[in-house]
Parts: structure tokens; sequence; C-alpha cells
């Protein structure tokens, strides 16, 4: 098993490896080969006021006169030593930038993802649980929360929170309170796929003949979600929760934009307008590690997790 | 191979449930059916729904409150924003559309090909499909837009393409069942080829899920690329994609119906979208 | 007789509108068994999971009187009843593989049974689970104790559910389909124990089964249940012995372990002189050594790897079959049965041996030429939910074999299908049907339509009946052998039901880890068994009577005593 089970962690890192790369690789690719000399034409622009010289500079150290594969490759040896280059805009080096802005977002991501797990666990065990029609509506939520956009909710929260009921100034967008507010705008439609997984897990778990045999002796309900049902509902779950990652990654340009937050998405905001594109490609690289990684971990876990899961699958049992 | 079936489990798959011809759907799904209707037609003909403008407005009665005059009220150029909701549907509408077909046409083929094929096309599309995964949906459509302009419809082929990977997995899932399914062994033993068994029994079996999700990912697509044009990367005004109207709405504290307007348009309408698309599953 | 522990009056069940069980009523004695029987929607499980209270709430609603022990549970509030649950009334599943939960240890599990006892302190209660781990007959009660449901076989978690059910004593066990997930030799070895232990602990026992050969052979009393309805009831002696009702009277006609002859006497009117096919049939090879024979496999082998171990699916296996004859492969999950069926198919490659069909080899032919060949060569599925494309009309699925190989002309097939049809028994009008809107046995004359509609030498059935109820069963079983003894087919007949292949089969091989342990004709093995394990798959089949079961066991059990003393 503990051989096994190195070499499993062993393959999938390198997987996670691969597939970090690649990423990095895809999205040099559209950013500099798609159409348009971005590079040029914002380091041209007058509103930077860069001389001759220090233009020739930044083209000199990004290849700018060379192939794009050799672009690439200079690019990608730069990742791979941890050196992310200089922002077109503001000259600042782009570990700065982004590490300036990093903690904000860490911030409104983290306490979104509690607030997404604390929604999805209570709407699923009231689907569980509620009497009949409240059950109803409950399994009816996920489905509304997907369908209001994220910026409506800010707005709607901002309305009522901020301008009604003053419960928090948009002109402290740091405020715990304000970041928590911008928290549930982004955990809300985040919370949905988690809570369907949930509702279904916990649905086809209750279903299965061990629950049955559970309750043919004497079990009550209570005990029989928290000793049975929880765990192996968790486990798909634990999944999800690396999947949504991604999803509060994308979902903060949106959130810290509408909350006046200076975070990674703002970051990103500003250069997309002004085509600042080592922030791009760095922000996006950074995006994909922390989702591989998450992703790694959880895959990582899940053998640890559940007795079922088997390293190799044999089909054998099939076949005989 | 020995397992008896229960009778039960027998049961369970005797009697697929044929909903579909079983009388009408529910009434939720009616009501969705409509909203969808009315979506469709401000679409195609929105000047039979409203005879005002939606690009010239009347500056002496501008920011005014919804009335008979103006259902939604009228914005900071006295424009109705009824009419602008109106006239932006069949943009809001069309690129989401574009979004579902680019991201169906070149997941299913990727899928197709990786659950069918198997071996060494399934390894590379499969690591294709994981980068696409590990790039965050909505920052991978905002750099893809990024690069190929501000404009609606590129919004669209970002949205389609971060959806690709979604399609490309339920499809090979979907390939892979369909294909280790006892039937298809039958038509192989029947003197049927590989194609036959694609064209003949996988794709049948396969689609209707993938279907499935397409509608799913209509709704998804119309929140993202209103999502885009919020940040101001579609169609600059005088456009008004719902998620632009939001947009510029925003900036006038005092009238507030300027957001809930179009904001509930897109609520109604992704809100129908779902329902619909957990009508179908349910029935399938 | 004694007092009724359990009494049930006048039980109807309904799920929401429609009604599934109506009116029914009969009792257990103390220490007593009774068996309900019946095919599937007969009623028999919400029967006992109304008995259980495990219906599936405000879904379905019961009327009606059931007492245990004078009480009636079904008006009990559910905290008084939860008292009862385990304690009083205790429940074996069907599907010991999913009876437990799988992320949690068999000594959590057993814990929970355990705390029905009563006693408080966890180590004494472990003492007890051990203790009776062992009592029902499991080797290693604490590497038992520690593993996870997935580690252990079928067979011994059937085992754990039945220790977990008797430990806290009940009067009552209802136990649903207790073996017909498991192997025939574990599953009689199961039922032995249960039978024991029941005696020992007077226990009384409600029996669910479709299986009336065990009914008959483990219950004290039955009840013939259809579609919700009472249709006869007794001791199971009488029942068996002179069957009132005419429902009962054809089921009991249907189980092969009662009738050995049942189809005997169909069969061997037909003897094959010289086999005459009606269109392209050829003439076997007649210089081969292998004339005469339809299917000649020798010596094959096969080795499927997984996870750095290799196990020999087939080793060495050889069988024939003679034109227009029945061979029989007999043998339990991962005997290699299913493999041999694969090879000779061309479903899997074989790592060594021959295989011949109509005397012709397959290994060293080119795709096209095997092709050619394996069209004389048909199967039919065990399964007939999963071997029909759902989204296929019938009259399509029939013809897919006519034209993928490209037989005749439009006309020509659609007259091969109508053909079909009507020789399988089907009515016209479900050419135009759905796989979804048929019976299993309609499905399954579908798959043996579609099979027969190229006019095959050879049809391999792969348990082509066991996925049925028992009258579905004979009606297929009787097409069989009408198609057998009108087209002049060979049959290679796949099967763990060793009353069902004495039945219909000639000749037999025996399989056990992927080895033939013994073959022959039908009456040698059976009258005269050379291996053990043939004779261990013989003990196994149902005798009639619950007597004879456990004169049985007593003689078992004082050979046992003498071998070990």
């Amino acid at each position: 098993m503990t051989g096994d089970y190195r070499r499993f962690a062993l393959t999938r890192a390198g997987q996670a490896i691969v597939v970090v790369l690649l990423a990095y690789v895809f999205t040099f690719l559209i950013i500099s080969v798609l159409p348009g000399d971005a590079i040029t034409n914002t380091l041209r622009d007058p509103q930077h006021g860069l001389s001759e010289e220090e233009i020739q500079r930044i083209v000199a150290f990004y290849g700018l006169d060379q192939p794009v594969v050799v672009q690439l490759l200079l690019s990608l040896g730069r990742f791979l030593t941890g050196e992310l280059g200089f922002s077109l805009q503001s000259n600042l080096p782009v570990s700065q930038l982004v590490g300036d802005a990093l903690p904000s977002t860490l911030t409104l991501a983290t306490t979104a993802l509690l607030i997404a797990i604390i929604l999805a666990v209570a709407i699923a065990y009231g689907a569980q649980y509620l009497p009949g029609k409240w059950a109803a509506i409950v399994r009816s939520i996920p489905s509304f929360f997907l369908s209001v956009p994220n910026f409506v909710i800010g707005l709607v929260l901002i309305e009522f929170f901020a301008f009604r009921l003053h419960s928090f100034t948009t002109t402290d967008p740091n405020s715990p309170v304000a970041t928590l507010f911008a928290a549930i705008t982004l955990a809300i439609p985040v919370s949905a796929p988690l809570a369907e997984v949930l509702i279904a897990s916990l649905d086809h778990e209750s279903r299965q003949e061990y629950a049955v045999v559970a309750r043919s002796r004497g079990l009550t309900e209570a005990r029989l979600f928290a000793k049975h049902l929880v765990k192996p509902s968790a486990l798909p779950s634990v999944a999800m929760v690396a999947l949504i990652v991604g999803e509060l990654l994308g979902g903060s340009v949106i959130t810290e934009t509408i909350f006046g937050r200076d975070g990674i998405g703002t970051v990103v905001q500003k250069a997309v307008t002004g085509e600042d594109q080592p922030v791009l490609q760095a922000i996006v690289s950074l995006s994909a590690v922390i989702f591989v990684a998450v992703n790694l971990v959880a895959d990582l876990a899940s053998p640890l997790l559940d007795p079922r899961v088997k390293l190799r699958e044999s089909k054998l049992k099939e076949k005989v | 191979m020995t397992a008896i079936l229960s009778n039960t489990q027998l049961r369970d798959v005797g009697s697929a449930p044929r909903k579909l011809t079983a009388g009408l759907p529910p009434a939720t799904v009616l009501l969705s059916f409509a909203v969808i209707l009315v979506v469709i037609l401000w679409s195609l003909i929105p000047g039979l729904f409203t005879s005002l403008s939606p690009v010239t407005g009347d500056t002496a009665s501008k920011l005014a409150a919804p009335s008979a005059a103006h259902w939604f009220g009228t914005d900071y150029l006295g424009r109705d924003q009824y009419a602008r909701v109106v006239y932006g549907t069949a943009s809001s509408v069309t690129s989401a559309l574009v979004a579902v077909l680019i991201g169906l046409v070149i997941g299913s083929i990727i899928g197709l090909a990786s659950g069918f094929r198997g071996g060494w096309v399934d390894a590379v599309l499969g690591r294709f499909v994981d980068v696409l995964l590990a790039i965050p949906g909505f920052l991978l459509a905002v750099v893809i837009v990024s690069s190929l302009g501000f404009q609606t419809i590129n919004a669209a082929i970002a949205t389609g393409v971060s959806a690709v990977a979604v399609f490309a997995r339920l499809m090979r899932a979907e390939v892979m069942r369909v294909h280790s399914a006892t039937f298809v062994e039958a038509s192989y033993l029947e003197g049927g080829n590989r194609l036959h068994a694609l064209l003949g029994h996988v794709l049948p079996n396969a689609y209707r899920s993938v279907l499935v999700l397409a509608v799913l990912q209509f709704g998804t697509s119309i929140l993202i690329i209103a999502s885009l044009a919020f940040l101001g990367y579609g169609d600059p005004p005088p456009a008004s994609d719902w998620g632009l109207l939001v947009a510029s709405g925003k900036t006038y504290v005092t009238a507030p119906w300027l957001v809930y307007a179009p904001a509930l348009v897109i609520v109604a309408t992704v809100l129908s979208v779902n329902r619909i698309s957990r009508w179908l599953r349910n029935a399938k | 007789m004694s007092a009724d522990l359990l009494t049930v009056e006048s039980l109807s069940i309904a799920y929401g509108p429609t009604a599934v069980v109506h009116d029914v009523s009969f009792s257990v004695a103390k220490g007593e068994s009774l068996a309900l029987i019946g095919e599937s929607g007969s009623g028999k499980s919400t029967i006992a999971k109304a008995v259980l209270r495990l219906l599936p709430h405000g879904e379905a609603t019961a009327a009606g009187r059931v007492a245990l022990n004078g009480r009636d549970i079904l008006a009990l509030p559910e905290k008084q009843f939860r008292s009862l649950r385990g304690r009083e009334l205790g429940f074996i599943p069907q599907d010991p593989a999913s009876a437990l939960n799988p992320v949690r240890t068999i000594g959590a599990q057993a814990q929970e049974a355990a705390a029905l006892l009563g006693e408080t302190d966890p180590s004494v209660r472990r003492g007890r689970i051990l203790d009776v781990l062992e009592q029902v007959g499991l080797p290693d009660p604490v590497r038992v104790y520690d593993s996870y449901p997935h580690q252990l076989s079928g067979g011994m978690l059937q085992r754990v559910l039945i220790a977990l059910t008797v430990l806290p004593r009940p009067s009552l066990i209802v136990a649903d389909e207790p073996t017909s997930a498991l192997d025939v030799t574990v599953q009689k070895l199961i039922l032995d124990m249960l039978t024991e232990l029941r005696r020992d602990l007077d226990i009384s026992l409600l029996l669910i089964t479709h299986d009336l050969a065990i009914a008959a052979e483990r219950a004290d009393q039955l009840v013939v249940l259809k579609d919700g309805t009472v249709q006869e009831s007794g001791p199971s002696r009488d029942v068996f012995a002179v069957p009132r009702t005419d429902y009962a009277r054809s089921l009991q006609a249907d189980v092969p372990a009662l009738h050995p002859d049942r189809y005997r006497d169909q069969r061997t009117a037909f003897r094959p002189v010289d086999p005459v096919h009606d269109g392209d049939s050829r003439t076997g090879d007649v210089s081969s050594p292998s004339a005469g024979l339809q299917i000649d496999v020798r010596e094959v082998t096969k080795r499927f790897s997984a996870g750095g171990k290799d196990v020999l699916a087939c080793d060495g296996v050889s069988f024939s079959v003679e034109r227009g004859r029945t061979h029989a492969l007999v043998g339990e999950s991962g005997s290699g049965k299913t493999t041999a069926v694969r090879l000779l198919l061309g479903l899997e490659q074989p790592d060594g041996g021959q295989i011949a069909v109509a005397g012709q080899s397959t290994s060293g032919r080119s795709r096209a030429e095997v092709r050619d060949i394996r069209r004389h060569l048909q199967l039919v599925y065990q399964n007939p939910f999963t071997s029909l494309d759902p989204t296929w009309r019938v009259s399509r699925i029939i013809r897919e074999p006519l034209d993928q190989f490209g037989v005749g002309t439009k006309p020509e097939r659609a007259q091969r299908v109508r053909e079909a049809l009507e020789a399988v028994g089907l009515p016209s009008d479900v050419a135009s049907r759905r796989p979804a809107h048929l019976s299993g046995g309609q499905r399954q004359r579908v798959a043996i339509a579609r099979a027969l509609v190229v006019r095959p030498d050879v049809v391999v059935l792969d348990e082509p009946t066991s996925a049925l109820d028992v009258s579905v069963q004979a009606g297929i079983l009787e097409l069989l052998s009408k198609l057998q003894r009108e087209l002049g087919l060979t049959y290679l007949f796949v099967s763990h039901d060793l009353a069902l292949v004495r039945q219909v089969a000639d000749t037999v091989s025996v399989l056990r880890k992927g080895q033939v342990v013994e073959d022959g004709a039908v009456e040698d093995i059976f009258s005269r068994p050379q291996h053990p394990y043939t004779r261990a798959l013989l003990d196994s089949i149902p005798l009639a009577t619950p007597a004879a079961a456990l004169d049985r066991i007593a003689t078992e059990d004082k050979l046992l005593a003498k071998s070990t003393a």
C-alpha cells in the first residue's frame, strides 16, 4: 500500500507539474499570438512617456525582436526561476504588484469559501431533514443561486446594507463588515454547485441498503446522519470544493470591482485595460498553480479518506 | 457475471420513466418556456414590443421612475429603459448561443475522440482539457477577450472557449459509459464495425446528457457574457447588452430601477433556462 | 400450535394512489419459519418493509394490523417502536455488499448492533461481537472486526450481517432474499448456518424469496403472493405436494430443482441424425479430426494481470459440443466460464490453445474470415435489460445483424425479421416498440430473435434466464428447446444453476478457478460425480422439504464430529 501510494502520489504530482507548464504555454500563446502587437503598442503609447532607450531595454528583456518560440522559452525559463518580469504600465516588478494585492484577495476568497461551505451544508441538511414542502423549497435554492449574476448580488447587498441600513460604508472597503458582504457576494454562486453535490450524495447514501439496515437496528435519523452519511457524502464534496477554488479566483474580479477593493481582481482589470501582458501572464499562471495545487491535495487525500479508493483500479473482477 | 439481478434492480432498469409522453410538464416548466418565448421574440422582433427608441431619449424626463409610459423608467439621457432592455436582448441571446455552440462543438469533438479512441489520443486531449480546467474560467475569458478586443462577439468566443472543457469531460464520460455497454459489444459480435458502433449506438445514447448540459450552459453563458459586459469588455454604449445596462445603471443611486429591471430580466431568463434543463434531465 | 409471534391482518399498502398489497393476512408462530414467495411485483418485499416499518416516509401508506407479541407495531409511535428494532425484530438484507457502510470498519458497525444489548463497556461488547462472528463460521474474527466491507467476500459479509442480526437475540428475523446475490455453494452454507442458528437460539423467521426451491426446503409455512394478494398459504409440505390454485401449481411446475425432468422429454424427442438447415448452412470439414463437432475448444489459456498479480482466468480449458446438442459450462463466479465464452466469441484473444468452430480453426486467419466464421456463432446475453440499445426499435435491433452482414435485400430482411419475431412467439406489433416498453421476458425473446435472424448453427446462451422470474424462465426455456428441435441448433449453455443444467443439457463441463474439474454426459455427472467440487455443487441444489434439510445438516454434523474427533 505505502509503495503503491508513493508511486500514485509521484505520478499525480508529475501530472500536476505538466499541467501547470502547459497552462503557462497556453496562456502565453493566447496573449501574444492572438491579433495585436500589444507590448509595443503599449510601450509606444505616449501616455507612458518611456524614452526610446527604456523601450529598447524592455524589448531586449522580453526578446520582443525575436521569434515567438524564443520569447516563449525565455518567458518560461524566467517563470521556472520565479522571475515574473515587469509591469509595462508602472514599470514595477510583477511580483511586487501581485504581492501587494494578494493578501486582500486571499482574505476575500477564504472567507467566501467558508461561507460557501456553511451555506451548502445548511442547504443540504435542510433539503434532507426539513418537512416536505420546506425541503422542496430549500432544494430549489441552488438553482436560484446559479441564476443570479454575481454583480447583481453585490449591487443589491450594497443598496440595502450600505445605503439603506448603513451596516458598512463603501468608502472603507477593507473594513470587516464590508469584507464580509463582499465575501457573501462571492460565496453565493459558488455555494450552489457544492450544495447540489451534497444534496445528491446525501440522497444517494440515505437510500443505500446500509442506511436501511442501520435504521433497522434502531438508529435515530440524527445518529444515522452523523455516523453513517456524513463521511461518504463528504468525499465527493471535497473534490467539488477543490474545483470551486477556480471560480472563487475568477469571481473575485467582479466582486472587487463592485466593492472597490484593491486586490488581484483590480490588478487584472488594470492590466486588461492597459494591455499589460506580463501582469496578465503572471496572474493567470499563478491562478493555475493554485488551482492545480489544491486539486492535487484533494486527489492525494482521497485514498486516505476513502478505504474503497484503489490506487490502480483493476478490471479483473469483471472479466473473470 | 453470475450475479443475479434482484427484482427491484430489474424494475429500476425496466420501467424507464416516460414522462415526455405522459401529459403536460409541470407548471413551473410551462412558465419557463413562456419566459424563454418572450425573450426569443424580443430578440427577433423588438419593434413589436415597444414603440420607443433605445438610442434617443427625451432629456426632460431623464431618470424617471417606472410608470405606465416607461415600464422600467428612463436613464440619464431620458431613454426608455424597457426599450433598451428589449433591444439589447438580441445581442445578449445570440452571443450566449454562439458561446454554447463553440463549447458544444469543440468540446464534443474532443470528448468523443478521447472517449472513443482512448490510448494516446485520450492522454494528449486529456492534458489539454486539464489545462483548460486549471485556468479559472472567468479569468480565461477575460484574457481571451482582452487579446481579441472588447466586443460582444469576442466575449462570446471567450465564454465558449472557457466552456470547452466541461463539454469535453461530459462527452468523454458518456461515450465511455455507452461504449462499454453490453449492447455495443453485441453490435460488434453481429458484425458491426467501429464506425457503426459510434454512429449507431454510442452517439444516440450519449448526446442527450450533452444537450441537457448545453441548455444549462446557455444560462451560464448569459451570466458570464453579462459579467464581461458589466466590466466593459463588450460592445460599448449605445449598445444595450443586459450586463452593460446594469453597469451603467449602478452609478445612479437614486434610480435603482435602472439596475433592477435588467437584473430581473437576466435572473428570470437564466432561472427559466435552468428549470428547463433540470426538467429535461429528469425526463430522460 | 403455540402462540403467534407475528400476526399480519388485512394488510394493505399503497404507494401514492397505486395499491401494491391488498388485504394480506398471515401469522408466524414462535420458533417457526414462514416464507413469503412471489415473483417481481408480488409485493413480498413491501410486506417485509411494512413489518420492519422501513417503508419510505411519506410515499407509502399501510392499512391493517401488524402485531408483534400482541402489540400493533404499525400504530406504535416511532420512539417506542425504536426500542423493538434490532432487539425484537432483526433484519437480514438482500445484498450483503451494499448492506454495510463502505467507509466504516465492520467493528464500528458491529458496535452499533452490540449497543442494543444494553452493555456499555466497549471491550465487553467487542468480546461478544468476536464470539458471534466465530459462531457464524468466520475463521478469523479479529481480522474481520478490523476490516472494511470491501475487503471481505460476499459470503463473509452475509455471515457478518447474520451475526450482527442474531447478536441482540431478536425473537423474529426478517430475511429479504438473504442469499440470492451469492454463489450457489455459498448460498447453501449460509442457509444451513441460518437454519442451525435459528434452531439453537429459538428465533422465528420471515423469509422473503423468489426461489421456490429454497422456500420449500427452508420454511415450515408458505404464503404464495401474486400482484399483492395471497394466492395460497399453508404448511410448505402441503402446498408443494398438492398446490390448490393454478398459480401455485404453475409456479411449482416451473422450478427446475423440484422437477429434474421437466424439459428432458421435450429434448430427447429430437436427436439430430443429419441436421438440415434452411438456407445458408455449410457442411463441416469431414476430413478434420473434429468432424461432427460444432465447437472444439482445446487447451485454451488466458491470463489477466492486474496490480502486478497474474490471474489465470482460463487454465488449459477444453470442451467440445456436438452438432445439435446442448453443452453446459457450469461454475460459480471466478470459475472462468465467462472468459471461456469470450475467448470462443473472439471478444478476448487466448494466450494459448486452439478454438475451432464447425471444424474451422479461428487462429491464423484474417479478420474477415474470422468474422464470417463467427456469423454462425451467435450469443444471447444474460441480462436483456442491458443487451438491447434503449434508443432503437425492436425491428431495427433484430435487423442489425442482417444489415451488418449484408444479408438479402431490404424486403427480404423485413421478411426475416417478421419470421424471427414469430419464431420467438412475439406479436408483430412489438416490432415498432422500444425496449423500455417490453417486459424482461419479451426483451429476452427479442435478444433470441436477433441471434437467430442470421440463421446461425451455434447459439451461446450466457445465463439466459437468470435475470428473469421463474415463470418467465420456463417460457424462455420452452422456446429454446422448441427452436433447437425445429432448427437443429447447437447450444452452449453457461450457467451456475445445476438444477437447470440438468434439465436442458446433454453434456456438461464443470469449471472451477479456470480449470475443468469434471466433464461428461449430464446423467453420469449428476448420478456419479467424481470430483468433490461437483459434489458440493450438487449438494447445494435445495431439497424439497425443511425436514430433509435438517436431516442433511444432522448427518453432516455427525460426519464433521467424526472427522474432527
